[in-house]
């Protein structure tokens, strides 16, 4: 029982992940375009959802998406409202990211004769990346810890489960206790992993001036 | 009960349960904000056990859903206690902790910025640690903070709606109601988002303007 | 060939370039002398295409370069040095030098490689390809930045205050490099506040006064009493630089 809600947490985790990291990294490439309408569309879309709580949101397609025929299962409308939802915050992160590297180096790209999708895909991306990963990786632990909202619309992952164990078991107290502290290893261990990422993708920062 | 319309009787609802989330939203930030500084200064001037005590019971607040701390507060409490505890009461309690724990971290990391000279040139001239304390280390972390402090509110706010899940009455429990009785999600879930859309920007805004005066005093004093 | 005739460029209202001409030839090594503000990067800016033009024209190889299509082919030819070097930080010294080639020209890797290690050996840094760019004091990144564009086989080597940002015991190792270059025979447009070094090796001075023209000539002439030493202003150009 504990270990299928696991599995359910885990797996909306990982597709949210993808999901939202795609979503940011397009964002993000509009929120910095020349293009006056790109930027402010991508500029609201960040702002729109960062500011609306995200059980909100996921009612609001939870509920609102079969109203216009549209009928899929909670897990699939919950990556997908997650993605939505954090793919703002993973916007903004990488926006400031590419914000922050250096025009000199973009320059160079572009003298070289690099074409612009070229210069963002090999020179911009990657620098921007690598700076953002730490606040990425806090982006990406705070989504595992909002899948547990998904509960709220009957997704039984490791939060949806222990709902039924506590008042199967009427030892609320243990359950949730026990949940918590499993939350707490997860994303502990998520960012061992990122922290172990971002030495490897900056260890060409050793000895930088 | 479905597919009934509005009624009169709705913006009232929308305004009750404005006023629960802001409510609870104000109560948690306040006292969380103080609790929040209490573990930081225990951390600061390094009490001994109770520092780390604090320091662990706030990494477990941040790294844990805040879902799930009211479902422990609201359902767990009571059975381990044998007390009762409202929604409402939960919710409070729960969310100032969680704050709290983040005040904390944004507190002790300002006070960090602080130049150290500073400090003992004021001790050197005989200020009493509490006057230190007041006149110089609190007025300067404050600027400092600002900025992560108006990002946690606006965060906070958000967090609120969280207690609809426990039976608290607030914009989110009211979104539901309306919902299930008028089966028109997506009019209710705009009109819900929105305001919270509007709260947290007026949020932002007057910390911007707050922060702006800030270091206008600032630059005054002369610092 | 570069062409550049009544070349107008202005940042708001500011003209920078008040019609500048100027013509080199390939195999030249001009040096390009000049105040700071007298708009000498503006000019190179303009040559590879990173700032457009306002007025007049620019050609290269009769290559347009306000023509996207033309500048594109432009820059296969031309390749540019950075005062601040501008090395990609996430990538190894190897692929900041094998990355153009590969991508713009089209040209294979194992053979891009292996010139790319030629150069390294050129500019004594054979072993430092798998280096990244931020464990390479400034003197070191700045001779990857000439194996960088020379791996590019340009016809044209844009070079602008290259060794401005060196510590003066760093400036001779890359001045050294250029030395060598310069007399290989790659066309050269350089500027530069070395004015002996200027002297040594170009062929050509062009003294630029404030957005226009002031001096074009041979370096021999330009250093000459009755040349460009006969003219006030760039006599005390040339004074002050050497009192620094
Ligand atoms: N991007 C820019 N925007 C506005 N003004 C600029 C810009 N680039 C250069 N300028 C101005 O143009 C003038 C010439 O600059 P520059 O070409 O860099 O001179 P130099 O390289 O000879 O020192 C300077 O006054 C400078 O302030
Ligand atoms: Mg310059």
């Amino acid at each position: 029982m504990f270990w299928d809600g696991f599995l359910v947490t885990a797996s909306v985790s990982a597709l949210s992940i993808v999901g939202s990291f795609l979503i940011g990294v397009i964002v993000a490439f509009g929120a910095v375009s020349r293009r006056p309408f790109l930027r402010k569309a991508a500029r609201g879309y960040i702002g729109l959802f960062r500011n609306i709580p995200f059980i909100v949101q996921v009612f609001f397609f939870y509920f609102g998406l079969p109203e216009i025929g549209v009928y899929i299962d909670a897990f699939t409308t919950g990556t997908m409202a997650l993605s939505i939802a954090v793919g703002a915050y993973a916007a903004d992160v990488l926006r400031s990211g590419i914000e922050n590297v250096d025009t000199g180096v973009i320059e160079a790209a572009e003298v070289s004769g690099l074409s612009r999708f070229k210069i963002y895909r090999r020179i911009i991306l990657p620098i921007a990346l690598r700076v953002s990963l730490r606040p990425l990786g806090s982006v990406f632990i705070n989504l595992v810890l909002t899948t547990s909202i998904l509960s709220t619309i009957t997704l039984n992952e490791l939060t949806g489960n222990a709902k039924i164990v506590a008042s199967d078991t009427f030892r609320p107290f243990e359950v949730y206790f026990f949940l918590l502290l499993f939350y707490c290893v997860l994303t502990y261990l998520l960012s061992l992993l990122i922290n172990l990422w971002h030495r490897r993708l900056n260890r060409f920062m050793r000895g930088a001036e | 009960m479905r597919n009934q319309g509005f009624n009169w009787h709705d913006p009232i609802l929308w305004a009750q349960g404005l006023g629960v989330s802001v409510g609870v939203f104000a109560a948690s930030m306040i006292l969380g904000t103080v609790i929040g500084i209490f573990i930081a200064l225990c951390r600061v001037y390094k009490v001994p056990v109770v520092a780390p005590v604090l320091l662990v019971i706030s990494e477990f607040l941040k790294n844990s859903p805040v879902l799930v701390q009211l479902f422990l507060v609201f359902f767990g409490v009571p059975v381990l206690l044998q007390v009762n505890i409202t929604p409402a009461e939960a919710a409070i309690f729960t969310l100032t902790g969680n704050t709290a724990a983040f005040i904390a971290v944004i507190a002790i990391s300002a006070i960090d910025a602080i130049d150290r000279g500073q400090l003992e040139a004021a001790r050197s001239f005989g200020h009493s640690e509490r006057s230190i304390l007041r006149k110089i280390i609190a007025p300067q972390a404050l600027v400092v903070a600002m900025p992560a402090l108006i990002g946690l509110a606006v965060n906070q706010l958000q967090v609120t709606s969280l207690i609809s899940a426990i039976g608290v009455i607030d914009l989110t429990k009211v979104g539901q109601i309306l919902n299930q009785r008028t089966w028109q999600p997506f009019i209710v879930w705009t009109i819900i988002g929105v305001t919270y859309f509007i709260l947290s920007r007026l949020l932002a805004a007057a910390g911007g303007r707050l922060e702006t005066r800030l270091r206008r005093h600032m630059d005054w004093a002369g610092l | 060939m570069i062409e550049i005739d009544n070349l107008h460029k202005k940042f708001g209202d500011t003209e920078v370039l008040k019609g500048v001409s100027l013509s080199i030839a390939p195999g030249e090594v001009v040096s390009i002398l000049g105040a700071s503000g007298s708009g000498k990067s503006t000019l190179m800016r303009c040559m590879n295409g990173l700032a457009g033009l306002n007025g007049g024209s620019l050609l290269i190889d009769g290559l347009d370069v306000s023509k996207p299509r033309e500048l594109r082919e432009i820059r296969k030819r031309c390749a540019t040095v950075f005062q601040h070097f501008n090395l990609y930080p996430h990538l190894s010294v190897l692929d900041n030098i094998t990355l153009a080639p590969m991508d713009v020209l089209g040209r294979k890797k194992a053979e891009v490689e292996a010139e790319a290690y030629a150069l390294l050996k050129q500019v004594g840094l054979a072993d430092r390809a798998d280096a990244y760019p931020g464990q390479l004091s400034g003197g070191q990144k700045q001779r990857i930045g000439i194996c960088r564009a020379l791996a590019m086989q340009p016809r044209y080597l844009l070079l602008d205050e290259v060794t401005s940002a060196l510590d003066p015991e760093m400036t001779g190792e890359v001045l050294d490099v250029l030395a060598a270059l310069a007399r290989s025979g790659t066309t050269m447009i350089f500027v530069t506040h070395e004015i002996a070094f200027a002297r040594e090796i170009s062929s050509r001075i062009v003294f630029l006064d404030d957005g226009v023209v002031r001096a074009d000539m041979p370096t021999d002439r330009f250093f000459a009493e009755d040349g460009g030493y006969g003219d006030e202003r760039i006599a005390r150009f040339l004074a002050k630089m050497r009192n620094k």
